[in-house]
């Protein structure tokens, strides 16, 4: 009893933290970390140019017939065909189409997508495509396509992206 | 007049206390956002003029080999310039005849060494991280992929901004 009055009649000091070493790693931390922050995320697009080797004529097992679209990026809009070694004239012929710019002259890569969603969905094991832009076609816009070709909508599309200069 | 120089010599030295709680604050703040951007792998280019990257969905990490840096007026290989861009045209690069550029001598270059360590390196290893600002159009870059290509680099990773 006597113990708890004890207790009670003490004075509460604030108790003064002592701060210093904690000043100390934050002053190593801090030079540290700033030496190895990186403001500017970059992050990488895989693609090829086309190069001269012998055609690999193996099928896949099972019926898989495999696509190669080919997005033309042209001065007035984007160009779709398809080609194939296992497909017939008339099934590729299916896949031409044409999407001219819109009224801000932008590309209309939300519809080239949902064609592209379309011709994978058909043929799920196509996996190539191949950009084929025109001398005038920016940089940007041939990144945005390549980004609307690999993902899509819904799901991956075409893994494997091709850049090409127009021949002839 | 003495009473009171008296009294000023009595007076007990108090050692003055140092408030680091709001420095402690900043600090904390300063350490969080350090972290958040934390990079193990960090890139350091050096780079003549400014280089507007195009923002991408891509998620994949790049791996830093040979870099191919393209600017406005200049180009780069790794921390070299290798060739001055006028008006979209890349000096000393002749479309009809890309060998003969001092690109394709110096990618050659690059491309025999990476040959002379093939032992321990895979075909990932030989990809050109190209880095290109966005508002140059295919023209100018076409010219410099193929050369690329034909010095044997197909293969590229396109430096992107993450969207």
């Amino acid at each position: 009893m006597l113990g708890a009055k004890r207790g009670r009649s003490r004075s509460v000091d604030d108790p003064d933290l002592d701060l210093v070493p904690i000043m100390n790693m934050f002053l190593v931390l801090i030079p540290f970390l700033l030496i190895s922050a990186s403001f500017f995320h970059l992050k990488a697009i895989n693609t090829s140019v086309p190069v001269l080797g012998n055609a690999d004529g193996s099928v896949a097992p099972g019926n898989t017939v495999k696509l190669t679209v080919i997005v033309q990026l042209e001065e007035r809009g984007i160009r779709l065909s398809a080609m194939s070694d296992e497909a017939d004239a008339s099934i590729l012929g299916d896949f031409d189409a044409y999407f001219p710019k819109g009224r801000a002259s932008a590309y209309p890569l939300d519809e080239v997508a949902t064609f592209l969603q379309g011709i994978k969905d058909r043929y799920p094991s196509s996996d190539t495509l191949i950009i084929i832009p025109d001398g005038g076609v920016i940089y940007d816009t041939i990144i945005r396509t390549m980004d609307v070709a690999r993902t899509g909508t819904r799901t991956e599309l075409f893994p494997n992206v091709v850049i090409s200069g127009k021949v002839g | 007049m003495a009473l009171g120089r008296s009294r000023r010599r009595t007076q007990k030295f108090v050692p003055p206390k140092l408030q680091l709680t709001s420095m402690m604050d900043m600090f904390t703040i300063l350490l969080i956002f350090l972290l958040i951007s934390f990079s193990s792998e960090v890139v350091r280019m050096k780079i003549d003029g400014n280089i507007q990257l195009p923002k991408s969905t891509a998620k994949q990490d790049y791996r830093n080999n040979i870099r191919l840096v393209v600017a406005q007026d200049s180009l780069w290989l790794g921390d070299e310039a290798v060739a001055k861009i006028k008006d979209g045209t890349v000096v000393g690069l002749d479309p009809a005849n890309l060998q003969r550029s001092a690109l394709y001598r110096k990618l050659s270059a690059c491309r025999q060494k990476a040959g002379k360590a093939t032992e321990n390196k895979t075909a990932e290893d030989n990809v050109i991280l190209f880095i290109c600002d966005k508002r140059l159009s295919f023209k100018t870059i076409n010219s410099i992929i193929k050369t690329a290509g034909i010095a044997g680099f197909p293969n590229f990773q396109f430096g992107v901004l993450e969207q």
